[in-house]
């Protein structure tokens, strides 16, 4: 037995390695060298670390952490990471400790009528969601509508909140499949136990096939929507009459509702140039819109001049786009099959992605960075699978798979540091499906 | 004067000559001889080294006058004593004046002298020792002499020194680099100073005595003006500036030759006489005579295992020989070998009469007929084909499912844009989807089960033809703005609430009718209405009654709301119909044949015969020149329109019935369905250039769907814009393959 055990201890080798950390103090760990069995995995390291922590700090709660070599993620057993990436075992490996992102807990689900196909919550106060009854809803938290906007004679294709500065009301643009966009004001400071539906204030007409997404500019005068039609239209967003291009329409319901007035909006610039459905636009900063479309190409366009400014072409059809990461340049899209690309449009010369991640199983239907982060970002699948990814490792840091059916949407709040995602869960008959939208937000620390 | 002044100087040359000779030649000079007897001496001693130059001397002498001779010789008696100081001087003038007369004189002084010179240095050499002459010196190497001396006396070998006493010894000595072994009479020489000197001068390339001008002036040795028969003095002849004739005949005659092929310059190495004994006859006879003679098979040689004693390695043992028993009969090695001492305890073979007697029959009943047997490799008979990797895209994987029926979905169709997607199925609806996340939009609901849906080509009229059962109905699908359903409306109302368009027939053929239970329009039929197709304007379409006989094809016009028979008569069972995509051409496919009609002249165009049993699809390339036909025996049949009326390529790759055939609007793709639950997906490139036949190549099986009551996939689509197939499966779900 005792010459089993020698074997045993001989065949598990040993590393010499550092824990280094940028941690505030009571996270840290001595930095001096510990040797330590290559056979240990990431939760081996990170039960070692809390026992470290644990040592000079007895009321140390443990946490799970992730551990980078060489900016890394460790994945797998130290002694194969480091012969995957052929690193000297016989130097004192130096191991950075960071938190491990984890997706902590599941909040109850905000029930819809029908499938929600889009989500919003890059305000910290609420979240918007669009939904296939053809209305739009904000909720102000799990479970619980504050506001119904209603008004879309078809389904609700895409949401986008417009944080406008110095406007106490809240601006949110909804792109519908009837052809139009609306924009609408409500404010969240009033808390009432039923739902208020709200009126648009405004319809954006102009296109003339469903339209498929909206981007609100990042000071919010301007939106930009994607088509059916492969035109990329540009909005204005401000509700001021004095406005010579707009034209006031008083409009007079039949039903019990009050005069509203509504303003009628055409679009200030048409973006021409792809050639089929946009599926996807963003409009991160002030002159640059991204578009992805179903012809295969990511394209960047010139807010101010309407030109294109430069393409990547993938060969695949592209559902959905976001910018994002280091110095948010790198363009994550994801479309007609099941992995996640990611593009550096600074790298001159390549159309080749520089990441792919190919966890999924089907269409990538969303995919979100970040807001804080350079390396997280989300995507969501037809597979039903929602999946936290670190540009620092090809797996995925955690995948929910809650859903049951086609997720359609996800997004990770900005403040909240959150993210939500929702799906739908069809029936085999129309008339009377049951259709639900769960709502998820998952805590991770930062 | 000047006779006698040459005289003198004559004489003087002559007594610095012979002084010379006497210097080096002291012996003589001592003697003090009379030139006259000098002289034979002289030649004497010549004679040795070179004979020859003894006579031109005499004769030369002769010509001389002789007096000048004798006063020569008494003059040298007389300057014997003066000194030789002052005679160089005056043979430098001498020479300076260039007479030819001392020519002779002179030459023969240095002929002396050489040979002087030659007896001097082999009176320097001792006598050789060793005797045995120019032999190889290794004769000798392990006896014990070298040789033999004069006497024949035995030379013996000195004692040899080991190596380092030796080398020691020539370090002692200061002058052993002076010292030289002769291999030839063992012995060492020391080198002397003259030796030395002369070796110097060797090495730098001088000539090896000192006193020897290589730069002497030149001597004219030939009088020319006293010769009274020059030796000639004819001039060139011409025959040595111009080419010879005969050579040129002998290459004429040459070159004529090889050209003949008499002379045969690479002549081919001769093969090796030998042949292959063992070898196999048949081929060598057959090269030989070309005759068709099969010789008899030959008997196996035997091996080693027959040997009456084989080596142990070929012994069986018991066990084995245990175990051959129990094989079959047939597997038993017919010899089991054996160890036999001597060839005489070999008993006698058992099995002789029966091997003779199966020898015979191998001889007689061998195959006396030649068999041609082709080897070839049945890869090489492969059409080479392009690999699939380079004909991307194409549909691979199935990423969505439109799940809502509840029976086989039988047909469905693609909006132009590619943005929605219409299926009809055996449980009586139509519903509309959304081809990105597959949500079903819409639902109609007939009373029986729809037989096709057709969705109208144009992209402003989403609207949707559809055949239940005898009616044809046009729905409005609600899909696009405001004012393109405004347009929709106007086109699907109209006044009149039956209107029997007919009026030339007795018997309705068809009848419109607005329909307000699904806001669209019906029109009703006589018979069963199996198919409905769109001409691309969106305007027309067509339909086909199987069982309607003469009016089984109709064309219907929606926005005069007008029914007309197509004016052609027809044979045989349509099928379909399709209109050209791009000209005013018809296609009526009956169950044996496909009939291109062109509607404006009203005629007959084109007769495609498929050559199949029953043609269950058809559908027309983009470019209109091409026609892919399905059949329901799994075959289908590509028609080229204009190479000819007999498929270009029939593909048999389905092992049940094709339910459907489809072409790509862009894509180089076309795809087959069948009720073998698969779709087959092709690659079908139609060139521009007419001299290039399009190419097709398989691409992929697309496979996911279930059987249900005996049916596969009943219908595919390609979507209008992407490399993405649709299927409908009898399993009543609606798959979308993916690139």
């Amino acid at each position: 037995m005792d010459i089993d055990g020698v074997n045993e201890e001989e065949n598990s080798r040993r590393v010499q390695v550092r824990f280094v950390t940028k941690l505030k103090p009571p996270m840290t760990v001595p930095p001096l060298p510990i040797a330590i069995p290559s056979n240990l995995t990431r939760l081996g390291l990170s039960t070692l670390v809390n026992n470290l922590i644990q040592n000079g700090n007895p009321d140390w709660n443990t946490q799970p952490f992730d551990f980078l070599i060489d900016g890394e993620l460790v994945r797998m057993s130290l002694d194969k990471f480091l012969l995957a990436k052929s690193i000297s075992a016989e130097k004192i490996l130096e191991i950075e400790y960071i938190k491990a992102v984890a997706p902590r807990k599941e909040e109850e689900p905000s029930l819809h009528d029908d499938w929600v196909s889009s989500v919003d919550g890059s305000d910290p106060r609420f979240i918007v969601t669009g939904c296939y009854d053809s209305l739009a809803r904000v909720w102000k938290a799990a479970g619980e509508c504050t506001h119904i906007l209603e008004g879309h004679s078809d389904v609700i294709a895409s949401v986008g909140v417009i944080n406008r500065k110095g406007v106490e009301g809240i601006t949110v643009a909804t792109a519908s499949k009837d052809c139009t966009l609306r924009l609408w004001k409500f404010d969240t400071e009033d808390s009432i136990n039923d739902p208020i539906r709200i009126r648009a204030f405004k319809i954006l007409r102009g296109h003339a096939k469903s339209v498929q997404c909206v981007a609100a500019q990042n000071t919010g005068d301007m939106v930009c929507s994607g088509s059916w039609d492969s035109m990329i239209k540009l909005w204005q967003t401000n509700d001021s009459q004095s406005d010579g291009d707009l034209v006031s329409i008083k409009k007079r319901k039949g039903n019990d509702q009050a005069d509203e007035s509504q303003l009628e909006g055409e679009a200030v610039s048409t973006l021409v140039g792809h050639t089929q459905c946009v599926s996807s636009v963003v409009w991160p900063q002030q002159e640059t819109i991204y578009s992805a479309s179903w012809d295969h190409s990511i394209r960047l366009w010139d807010a101010e001049t309407g030109k294109n400014s430069s393409d990547i072409f993938c060969t695949k059809v592209l559902n959905c786009l976001d910018v994002g990461g280091e110095s948010s340049a790198l363009i994550a899209a994801g479309g007609s099959d099941p992995i996640l690309r990611i593009w550096d449009p600074r790298k001159p010369g390549t159309s080749a992605p520089v990441f792919q991640f190919s966890s999924h199983t089907s269409w990538i239907s969303a995919c979100k960075w970040h807001d804080k982060s350079w390396f997280h970002l989300v995507s969501s699948s037809y597979d039903g699978k929602v999946m936290l990814w670190d540009l620092r490792t090809a797996w995925p840091l955690a995948v929910i798979e809650s859903h049951k059916d086609k997720v359609l949407c996800a997004d990770c709040s900005a403040f909240l540091l959150e993210f939500l995602c929702c799906e739908c869960q069809s029936h085999l008959n129309y008339s009377d499906n049951l259709m639900w939208s769960s709502q998820h937000k998952v805590q991770y620390l930062h | 004067m000047k006779i006698k002044e040459e005289k003198k100087k004559r004489q003087s040359v002559r007594n610095s000559k012979s002084e010379e000779v006497e210097e080096e030649q002291p012996s003589i000079t001592e003697q003090n001889k009379l030139k006259q007897k000098q002289l034979p001496s002289h030649s004497d001693s010549d004679s040795d080294s070179d004979p020859d130059y003894g006579s031109p001397y005499v004769s030369d002498s002769e010509d001389f006058s002789e007096d000048g001779d004798f006063d020569g010789s008494l003059s040298d008696s007389e300057a014997e004593g003066s000194g030789s100081s002052g005679d160089e001087g005056v043979v430098d003038s001498d020479v300076d004046d260039g007479l030819h007369n001392d020519q002779e004189n002179q030459s023969n002084s240095s002929e002396s002298h050489q040979g002087v010179e030659e007896s001097d240095s082999s009176e320097d050499e001792v006598a050789p020792r060793n005797t045995v002459g120019d032999v190889p010196l290794e004769w000798y190497k392990d006896e014990e002499h070298i040789g033999y001396d004069l006497n024949g006396k035995k030379i013996k070998k000195r004692t040899r020194k080991d190596k380092v006493e030796s080398f020691l010894e020539s370090a002692d000595d200061a002058k052993n680099w002076l010292k030289v072994y002769d291999e030839y009479n063992d012995e060492e020489v020391e080198v002397t100073k003259k030796e030395l000197k002369l070796i110097n001068r060797l090495l730098k390339g001088k000539a090896p005595h000192s006193d020897f001008d290589p730069y002497a002036p030149y001597v004219d040795w030939f009088k020319w003006d006293d010769a009274k028969h020059p030796l000639s003095n004819a001039p060139e002849p011409k025959r040595r500036f111009i080419p010879s004739k005969w050579e040129s005949k002998k290459v004429v005659k040459l070159v004529r030759a090889i050209r003949m092929g008499l002379i045969k310059r690479d002549k081919p190495k001769e093969e090796q006489q030998f042949y292959h004994l063992w070898g196999d006859d048949s081929s060598s006879t057959e090269k030989a005579n070309h005759l068709s003679f099969i010789p008899a098979p030959k008997s196996k040689l035997p091996g080693h295992e027959e040997s009456y004693n084989p080596s142990l390695e070929y012994i069986p043992t018991q066990e084995e020989i245990n175990s051959y028993q129990l094989m079959f009969e047939e597997d038993r090695p017919k010899f089991i070998p054996r160890r036999y001492t001597s060839l005489r305890s070999i008993p006698a073979y058992d099995n002789a009469v029966k091997d003779v007697f199966e020898r015979c029959l191998d001889l007689y009943l061998c195959p006396r007929v030649r068999k041609k047997r082709i080897n070839i490799d049945p890869e090489s008979l492969k059409p080479k084909l392009p690999s699939r990797r380079d004909l991307k895209p194409y549909p691979v994987t199935c990423y969505l499912e439109y799940k809502g029926h509840t029976d086989a979905v039988v047909s469905i169709s693609i909006e132009a844009s590619g943005q929605w997607l219409a299926s009809g199925s055996l449980d009586g609806t139509v519903r509309i989807w959304e081809v990105e996340t597959g949500r079903c939009l819409r639902v109609w609901e007939f009373e029986e089960p729809v037989k096709f849906v057709a969705w109208n080509p144009l992209r402003e009229i989403p609207i949707v033809a559809v055949s239940v059962g005898q009616e044809v109905f046009i729905l409005n699908t609600g899909l696009g703005d405001e004012e393109e359903q405004k347009k929709i409306k106007e086109l699907l109302h109209f006044e009149t609430p039956v209107a029997p368009d007919d009026s030339g027939d007795k018997v309705s053929v068809a009848s419109w009718h607005q329909d307000d239970k699904h806001e669209g329009i019906r029109l009703r039929h006589f018979k069963t209405v199996s198919s409905v197709e769109w001409h691309r304007k969106g305007d027309y379409f067509s339909i086909v009654m199987p069982a309607g006989e003469s009016r089984a094809v109709l064309i219907h016009q929606l926005s005069k709301k007008h029914t007309q028979r197509i004016p052609f008569k027809l044979r045989g069972l349509p099928v379909s119909s399709l209109f050209h995509p791009t000209k005013k051409i018809f296609f009526i496919s009956t169950k044996k044949n496909v009939r291109a009609y062109d509607l404006q002249k009203q005629k007959l165009i084109k007769k495609l015969e498929t050559g199949l049993r029953e043609v269950s699809s058809i559908s027309v390339h983009p470019g209109g020149d091409n026609i892919i036909v399905g059949s329901r025996e799994g075959k289908l049949c590509w028609f080229d329109m204009d190479l000819s009326s007999k498929p270009y390529r029939i593909l048999k790759c389905h092992p049940k019935d094709i339910t459907n055939v489809a072409f790509h609007r862009s894509y180089p793709l076309f795809a087959s369905c069948s009720d073998d639950c698969t779709a087959y997906v092709f690659h079908g490139m139609v060139y521009s250039d007419l001299n290039q036949n399009p190419l097709i190549v398989p691409l992929e099986i697309l496979r996911g769907h279930t059987s249900s009551n005996g049916r596969g996939v009943m219908d595919c689509k390609f979507h209008p814009r992407q490399p993405w197939l649709f299927t409908a499966g009898a399993d009543s779900v609606i798959k979308l393959y993916c690139h």
